[in-house]
């Protein structure tokens, strides 16, 4: 067979393959154009799921009529400038598009009529590409000082096959939403308007640019509840800067949709986002829940190739190692440092369930199963009267009249050291133990119910951590060295970073093209399944470029000691020794939440019940 | 089918056979117990598929029969009757139930048809070898407590035993591994053993094999195939299917140059590593043994709890090293020496490489005995 040259526009429909998957693809093309011109306003409507037509509207810079068919023809932009000596530089790519593939590509699968104004021109001019084939340019109405239209109808009539492969209009609806909110999120500073068939979606007036636009951004698309379970994150490191939101352990959601990185303003999915997501909040979220996070990460251009994917979703960076240390080490920074937020959404929800004016009968069944519970109404007594006016008074200052043994401080014990429910004690002063698992403590401005077992289990679990990693991980020599048998690139990856695993304890070495032995097994394991252990690792390696399975297995131990080594529930507590757990959650990082996420502590405030008795 | 039997001898019976029956099935006829009765008496049967149990003990039977009946159900009755309380067990075609009865009490329970109870083929297993019983426990209780629970490497989940000669000397090995620590005894081979199979035991057949010895007469008859070993206790017999794999060389860790050698008192060893290793929760109790000439220092540190130490006489005169282990494998070792001293032999290299190698735990009374630990690094 000869071999032959394709004409022009054959190439661009095989383009448009990579570049123009689905509407949505179409919508991420036009707005990245029109934010790349300089747009304050961007507007996008749609109808049939984008599939009959896309019109997307912006007030950039706009375009001439010289330029206007140019800007169709493909690997034509106005977004590469050549140096000095006409050279240019794929390596410092500071706008979102830069192929020039977008508009001839789009253009030979539909129809697209593009119409503009420049900005300090009286005249608009358009133009049609059908298929492929170019009409104008000539003069045109324009609505607006300067910008540009381009509206696609048709999407796909001229590639029939690709048309058959489109899922339901809605479903490219939510596509197109979400590109959209992706782009959104990225780019306060801009007016965003979405319409489905007529419909409103999305409007998002433009921001200030900056911390605080960005805030109100992420919290009109992401929901209030995510500003006000999220952590702010603002590190730099080797050139590299990292802000964003990232959500609070116990704000989790089931799948890992929510977790958006923006490199250099630019939407990226890269599984390096989701494994340092996960390395970060390995101790304080359960495997299958995924926290929410809002990342945007800077840095000089030269540091990462964006020409690696035709549709630009992902990025290579230059030293993914540093990236994911930054992000990684950011989020445990932002962790710890909230570890004292319990969710407010917790706190509102409990809030939510609580119902004024109780059924007389209602309320006596519930009277008694406390006083089975173990909790003695008398000794409570005192405490209601003192809540209004309390505000860090001693808690010894009211004359205690309950029994000593019902778990309430007594004040003739001298053991039992006074505890000032001041600032200096977030967490306040234990008050009683209700149903022989919660800790009720009064703090200057609410009350705070401890879940006993699950803030001691976190306690044990995090001293436990400290030892281990202060002492080390103690190693099982093997006495028969386990062959493990992986394909020969996995094994290169796990036997590439045997060091990082020998301070886990896993000491392994490469053993021929396609195979570890493992010499040393981490004690705390016992005997184990090592070979699954080896192979999870290597999947981990290639997923997430962390070995995350070996620190789970080792977390889990601990955490199952943890909870057979940690206070159950239905134990009565004294009150010296409620005191003495609130004060070392106080002083333990991270201690807001048991390692599944759930929250180990739930606050109120005074003005929450105030206004559940309205009073407010 | 109808007999009668002595409650005594029927507890017994029920007892030999009905650990076998798993607590829970999905084939319903392996919850039940065989019941035979003949002529010879009365036979008891009982199977997990991977193994059988069979006990005959004697009866008055008026009519001989088959029948299967719920093995577990059928154990707490007799249990739980009056002693010396003559049992009646009959199975009529008029009631499709088992009828037990015992002076006033009677019971009816389920049955299933005997001929759906699964048998264990007995082909190919070779010429009975008669083995002391006395040897035959011996090998197992020095070698058991090293068989590996981990189901990934299945070839260690049992006892190896095999016949072999060694430096002219025929012999019967027991061996067992962890791949932690590694545990071997030897018998002088009885007459016949030489040429059988080599077979891996596994867990759960060595432990109601050892079970059964304990009512076993002077010898225990051995039959092995490649796939199947039985033992013959005299009024019971088990046979069980063998682990299908190959048990690893275990004569190539077997260090043979450690020439470091220390001799401590056993007992004096095994309580200071439990006293130290008190003070540790961790499930690996790492503990630090600090020798030098004369004496040995056992340390556990413990971040939470603290350090403790403890040091001990000892024969050693070489240059002073340290090395840790697992306090578990020291004490589970520590009780399978029998005489009052216990000797580790850790090899000679110098530095930190010989905490990797190694280390042989003898027992000075008996050569038969050899014990391997790998060390623990913290």
């Amino acid at each position: 067979m000869p071999i032959r040259r394709l004409p022009p526009d054959l190439i661009n429909r095989i383009a448009a393959g990579e570049v123009v998957e689905r509407p949505a693809s179409v919508v991420k093309e036009l707005v990245e154009n029109a934010l790349d011109a300089g747009a304050g306003r961007i507007e996008v409507q749609t109808e049939g799921g984008g599939l009959a037509r896309i019109l997307v509207a912006d007030d950039g810079g706009g375009m001439g009529p010289a330029e206007l068919p140019v800007a169709v023809e493909r690997h034509a932009t106005s977004k590469l400038n050549p140096d000095a000596d006409g050279g240019y530089d794929l390596l410092r790519i500071a706008t979102l598009g830069f192929r020039g593939e977008a508009l001839p590509s789009i253009g030979s699968v539909a129809r697209l009529t593009l119409t503009s104004r420049a900005r300090g021109a009286t005249d608009a001019f358009g133009l049609t590409v059908d298929a492929g084939r170019l009409e104008g340019p000539f003069p045109s109405a324009f609505p607006g000082p300067h910008g540009a239209r381009v509206e696609v109808r048709d999407l796909f009539y001229a590639t029939p096959a690709r048309l058959k492969f489109m899922k339901s209009a809605r479903a490219e609806d939510m596509a197109i939403a979400e590109t959209l909110r992706r782009q959104a999120l990225a780019s306060e500073g801009v007016a965003f308007s979405l319409d489905l068939d007529g419909r409103k979606a999305l409007r998002l007036p433009a921001e200030r640019v900056g911390p605080e636009g960005r805030r109100a951004r992420i919290a009109a698309l992401l929901g209030g509840d995510f500003a006000d379970n999220a952590f702010g994150l603002d590190q730099t490191r080797e050139g590299l800067s990292l802000t964003g939101y990232a959500a609070l352990p116990t704000y989790n959601r089931g799948s890992a949709q929510h977790q958006y990185l923006f490199v250099n303003g630019r939407p990226v999915r890269d599984r390096l986002l989701g494994g340092a997501l996960r390395a970060a909040y390995a101790d304080v979220l359960a495997r299958d829940r995924h926290p929410l996070a809002v990342l945007y990460l800077d840095l000089d251009p030269a540091l990462v190739d964006v020409n690696v994917h035709p549709t630009k979703a992902e990025v290579r960076f230059r030293d993914p190692g540093l990236v994911r240390g930054l992000i990684i080490g950011a989020l445990r920074h932002g962790l710890a440092a909230a570890g004292h937020r319990a969710s407010s959404s917790v706190a509102g929800q409990a809030l939510g369930r609580f119902r004024p004016g109780f059924e007389p009968g209602a309320h006596a069944a519930g009277a008694s199963a406390w006083r089975e519970g173990g909790w003695s109404p008398r000794a409570a007594a005192p405490v209601s009267p003192s809540l209004p006016g309390l505000s860090g008074v001693s808690a010894r200052a009211e004359p205690w009249i309950g029994p000593p043994d019902a778990g309430v401080p007594d004040p003739q014990d001298p053991s039992v050291p006074p505890t000032q429910a001041g600032a200096e004690h977030p967490l306040g002063a234990a008050r009683a133990q209700l149903h022989e698992t919660y800790i009720l403590a009064q703090t200057r401005d609410g009350l705070v119910i401890v879940d006993q077992h699950a803030a001691h289990e976190r306690l044990v679990y995090e001293t436990m951590k400290a030892q281990m990693a202060a002492g080390g991980v103690a190693r099982q020599a093997l006495l028969l060295p386990e062959v493990v048998e992986l394909d020969p690139a996995d094994a290169e990856r796990v036997s590439g970073r045997a060091e990082e695993l020998a301070a886990l304890g896993l000491v392994l070495e490469a053993f021929g093209p396609g195979a570890v032995l493992v010499r040393e097994t981490p004690a705390l394991l016992g005997e184990t399944d090592i070979a699954g252990l080896v192979r999870d690792i290597a999947d981990d390696l290639t997923e997430n470029d962390a070995p995350l399975a070996l620190g789970e297995r080792l977390a889990e131990v601990c955490s199952t000691m943890a909870c057979h080594g940690s206070v159950r529930a239905g134990r009565r507590l004294q009150a010296s020794e409620m005191d003495a757990l609130l004060r070392t959650m106080e002083a333990t990082p991270l201690s807001g939440q048991c390692n599944h996420g759930r929250p180990t502590y739930v606050e109120l405030k005074l003005a929450d019940i105030e206004r559940l008795f309205g009073r407010r | 089918m109808k007999l009668t039997i002595e409650r005594a001898a029927l507890l017994k019976a029920l007892g030999h056979v009905q650990s076998v029956v798993e607590r829970r099935n999905t084939i319903p006829i392996l919850s039940n117990v065989l019941i035979s009765a003949g002529p010879r008496g009365l036979a008891l049967s009982a199977t997990d598929l991977d193994m059988e149990i069979v006990d005959e003990t004697e009866a008055e039977v008026e009519a001989p029969g088959q029948i299967t009946a719920p093995a577990h159900t059928l154990y707490e009755i007799v249990r739980k009757l009056p002693e010396g309380a003559e049992v009646s067990l009959s199975y009529t075609g008029d009631d499709p139930r088992l009828q037990v009865r015992a002076g006033r009490y009677k019971v009816n329970l389920p049955v299933l048809p005997a001929g759906d109870f699964p048998a264990m083929p007995k082909d190919g297993l070779s010429q009975a070898v008669e083995v002391e019983t006395e040897a035959l426990i011996r090998l197992i209780d020095r070698t058991r407590f090293a068989i590996s629970t981990e189901e990934t490497r299945y070839y260690l989940t049992g006892i190896y035993l095999h016949p072999l000669v060694e430096e002219g000397r025929e012999i019967l090995r027991a061996v067992a591994t962890d791949g932690h620590r590694l545990a071997l005894a030897d018998m002088p081979a009885p007459a016949g053993a030489v040429g059988a199979p080599g077979v891996i035991i596994p867990r759960k057949t060595v432990q109601e094999a050892r079970r059964l010895m304990e009512d076993a007469g002077e010898t225990v008859s051995v039959q092995v195939s490649p796939q199947k070993v039985r033992f013959d206790f005299g009024r019971a017999s088990l046979t069980s299917k063998v682990i299908d794999g190959a048990f690893p060389d275990y004569k190539r860790v077997i260090p043979q140059g450690n020439g470091r050698v220390l001799t401590a008192d056993n007992a004096l060893f095994a309580a200071a590593v439990d006293r130290v290793a008190t003070i540790s929760s961790e499930k690996s109790r790492s503990v630090k043994l600090a020798v030098e000439p004369g004496r040995v220092v056992l340390t556990v540190r413990n971040m939470e709890t603290g350090q403790a130490q403890e040091e001990l006489e000892a024969d050693y005169d070489g240059a002073p090293f340290e090395i840790g282990f697992n306090a578990r494998y020291l004490l589970d070792v520590s009780a399978q020496i029998g005489a009052e001293m216990i000797e580790l032999r850790f090899a000679d290299r110098a530095g930190g490489a010989a905490m990797l190698d190694p280390v042989l735990v003898l027992d000075p009374k008996d050569a038969a005995s050899q014990f391997v630990l790998m060390p623990l690094r913290a």
